[in-house]
């Protein structure tokens, strides 16, 4: 490739016209034309990576990323342009956070802080989707950090296998613009609702018991569900345990909801939480 | 006056078998309600009626959705 060329050029040169059934043509950069630009990049740690980069870029341009294009009538150009530019923490990387962070790094979130200090068990294989055979017994966070390279390398993905305590949390969220709580358990749920508030950025929240569930986001300052649940109660999971589809469907809302915080609209569950309860297929939004 | 009852999780064992049309008398609370169905106290985490979280002594009007919640911390 000419060295004098700048990356616009070789974006404009490289996109090919993708006629989608029933949409408009559009120029699009195949994902094997943003992994070879991306090469050509150094790593800037101001800017994210090498690839994200070359698929702002092409935003920029109006050249739709291959890798994004059945993303587009959901989320515009310029929306996935803040995916890509977004820095989230996701605490807790079990069925909560590994379902929710498969979503979030396919849909291109620029940076994703994970920290959980656990190793897989054998009872995490019922629900946890980085729980295998391969991973069991291994750190949860190297299994994400693993997963993200896997799916999509434009995640600029920072794994931390360290249970965090409250003062760690307080660090974790620094220059972070939204925190997503995928604990297990009640026992750190109301320090994270501190945290957040403390450093002034919105929390999405989620947990289940049995095929019961719910997701919820807390604004600084407001109250969440932690603050009713307590942090000692015996929560009603231990009885009725944590199966797949409830799991998954929480996280599925959860990074639905964080997708809208970052990609710039507003929080949609502010102040609410949608219920769930997959043994009578009920949902229901409720005000806190 | 009737309402309707949804016991979420935990609690789910304690819907009344007529939980879709409950016989409630008026100026019953949301506690009441709660006692009468034997949930024990420190069980109740939340309680929503018609969608809108309410302290326990709320009053119940005809035809109140009522939703009862433990707490559930799962992952």
């Amino acid at each position: 490739m000419p060295p004098l060329m700048e990356m616009d050029e070789h974006i404009r040169h490289l996109a090919y016209t993708e006629q989608l059934p029933g949409e408009e043509a559009r120029l699009v950069l195949s994902v094997e034309a943003a992994q070879e630009l991306a090469r050509g990049l150094g790593r800037s740690k101001a800017k994210g990576l090498p690839l994200a980069r070359v698929e702002l870029s092409a935003l920029e341009l109006g050249i739709a990323p291959e890798r994004y294009l059945r993303n587009f009538n959901t989320y515009s150009y310029a929306e996935q342009a803040r995916l890509l530019s977004a820095r989230l923490a996701l605490i807790g990387l079990g069925g909560l956070g590994g379902n929710a962070l498969e979503i979030l790094a396919r849909a291109g979130v620029g940076y994703i802080r994970a920290a959980d200090g656990d190793e897989f068990q054998p009872s995490n294989l019922n629900r946890q989707p980085l729980c295998t055979r391969r991973s069991i017994c291994g750190y949860k966070a190297a299994a994400a950090a693993a997963r993200v390279a896997l799916v999509n390398p434009a995640v600029e993905f920072d794994p931390v296998a360290v249970f965090l305590d409250e003062g760690l949390m307080a660090r974790f969220l620094v220059g972070m613009e939204l925190a997503v709580d995928a604990l297990g358990g009640l026992k750190d749920r109301p320090a994270l609702l501190r945290q957040a508030a403390a450093a002034g950025i919105p929390l999405v929240t989620a947990a289940v018991a049995g095929q019961a569930g719910y997701v919820a986001t807390v604004l600084p300052g407001a109250k969440g569900p932690a603050d009713f649940f307590g942090a000692d109660t015996l929560a009603a999971e231990n009885t009725l345990g944590t199966p797949a589809p409830a799991v998954a469907t929480a996280a599925a809302l959860m990074a639905a909801e964080a997708l809208n915080i970052l990609c710039g609209r507003k929080p949609r569950l502010a102040g609410a939480m949608l219920v769930f309860d997959l043994e009578g297929m009920s949902f229901e939004r409720v005000s806190l | 006056m009737n309402i309707a009852i949804q016991c979420f999780a935990t609690l789910s064992r304690f819907t009344p078998p007529d939980s879709a049309s409950f016989a409630v008398s008026p100026g019953e609370t949301a506690g009441q309600l709660a006692a009468r169905l034997g949930i024990p106290p420190e069980d109740l985490k939340l309680v929503f009626v018609n969608g809108v979280h309410v302290e326990l002594d709320a009053p119940l009007q005809d035809g109140d959705r009522v939703g009862l919640f433990p707490a559930i911390g799962g992952g």
